[in-house]
């Protein structure tokens, strides 16, 4: 599966995605947790100690096609060849990438940007799954994981502003190759909560995870969820997600 | 005065935007308050509602649709594609991704 964690800032996205990607990791599956978000987050939902794991600007090559500036992978470099070298084993044998870290107001990450986008071509769809945490709001899903995403999971909270993300999401998404979306209730309280991310986004509701002090606890301590509370209700949801989304994966 | 607010996602820059904006202009001055994330949410918390910040339309989309030939300056553009929140704080959003276009990726 190729799965897309989006929504508002602060939505936690990169606590579930992170947490998902193990999870699906642990069934023993081939899974790349990509990181495409500038700031940090899914390194520390994996419980991945390394921060800073892109690819090295040698993997990239920059060529001319018809006047224009394109990038490919390095000459005998697949995508399969490049997580293998490249990405950080994390525990339960995910491998986590990132898309490239601002490391100052000049740095360009280009090479690194399309880099990924080859990698991600040249992946064999049924060997490998792809669980992506992109920044918050609209800009990234729709103007570069379109391609790439067949599910963008919503990450939404009960709030106003949450909900009005998930909505711009869900009709961005009809453009590009159109992937399937649908949200996920976080944060939740009552069931009423959940009901009415449903309601107000008009999108298929995956699950719900409800408001847990366990993750803020995880957070500050810097650890990964999976790891400090592997029992919990954070934990728990995550996996009736990643089961009702490979169903419906393989329902299709 | 010009001030930025800035940091991680889920971190209150909106909420702390709008506190300030409304707390400026009940202090008399004349306050904009510039939704520069495209994914605009600020009349949330501004208590514009909803609906009103769902309809916003951003100026970059109002300068693309030709409305610059017919505005005479920045502060024209704001007064025109901004909306008038409590407070009287002026909101004006700069450029937001909310809908899809013909021809876009
Ligand atoms: N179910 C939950 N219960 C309690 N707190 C939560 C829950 N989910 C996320 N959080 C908290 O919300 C905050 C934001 O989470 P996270 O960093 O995963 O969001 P994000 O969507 O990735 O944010 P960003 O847009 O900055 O990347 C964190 O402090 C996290 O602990
Ligand atoms: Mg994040």
């Amino acid at each position: 599966m190729r799965v897309a964690f989006v929504g508002k800032g602060g939505a936690g996205k990169s606590s579930l995605a992170g947490t998902f990607a193990r999870v699906l990791a642990a069934t023993g599956r081939r899974v790349v947790a990509l990181d495409s978000d500038p700031m940090p987050g899914m390194a520390f939902s994996l419980g991945v100690a390394q921060i800073d794991a892109g690819l090295p600007d040698d993997a990239v090559e920059e060529f001319e096609e018809t006047g224009r500036r394109r990038y490919r992978l390095r000459e005998g470099l697949t995508g399969t060849g490049a997580i293998e070298r490249y990405a950080v084993r994390g525990p339960d044998g995910v491998h986590f990438f990132q898309l490239g870290k601002a490391r100052g107001a000049r740095w360009d990450n280009t090479r690194q940007h399309f880099g990924f986008q080859r990698v991600l071509d040249d992946l064999p769809g049924e060997d490998w799954s792809v669980v992506g945490d992109l920044p918050g709001g609209t800009r990234q899903p729709f103007l570069t994981w379109g391609r790439y995403a067949e599910t963008f999971l919503v990450v939404a909270e009960p709030t106003p502003a949450s909900l009005l993300t998930a909505r711009r999401l869900a009709r961005l998404a009809v453009t590009g190759s159109a992937p399937r979306v649908v949200v996920v209730a976080n944060k939740v309280r009552t069931p009423r909560d959940a009901e009415e991310v449903a309601e107000r986004t008009g999108l298929l509701l995956l699950g719900a995870v409800p408001f847990d002090p366990a993750l803020d606890e995880a957070d500050r301590l810097g650890r990964a969820v999976l790891d400090h509370d592997p029992t919990g209700p954070t934990v728990t949801a995550v996996r009736s997600l990643v089961a009702a989304l490979s169903t419906e994966t393989r329902a299709r | 005065m010009k001030i930025a607010v800035v940091g991680k996602g889920g971190s209150g820059k909106t909420t702390t935007s709008a506190v300030l904006a409304r707390t400026l202009a009940r202090s008399g001055y004349a306050t904009l308050a510039l939704d520069c994330d495209s994914n605009p949410n600020l009349g949330i918390s501004l208590g514009i509602g909803e609906e009103a910040t769902e309809r916003l339309i951003s100026v970059r989309d109002a300068v693309d649709a030709g409305e610059e030939e017919h505005a005479s300056s920045a502060e024209d553009l704001v007064a025109r594609f901004g909306i008038e929140g409590p407070d009287g704080v002026r909101l004006a959003v700069v450029s937001a991704i909310q809908n899809p276009e013909p021809g876009c990726p």
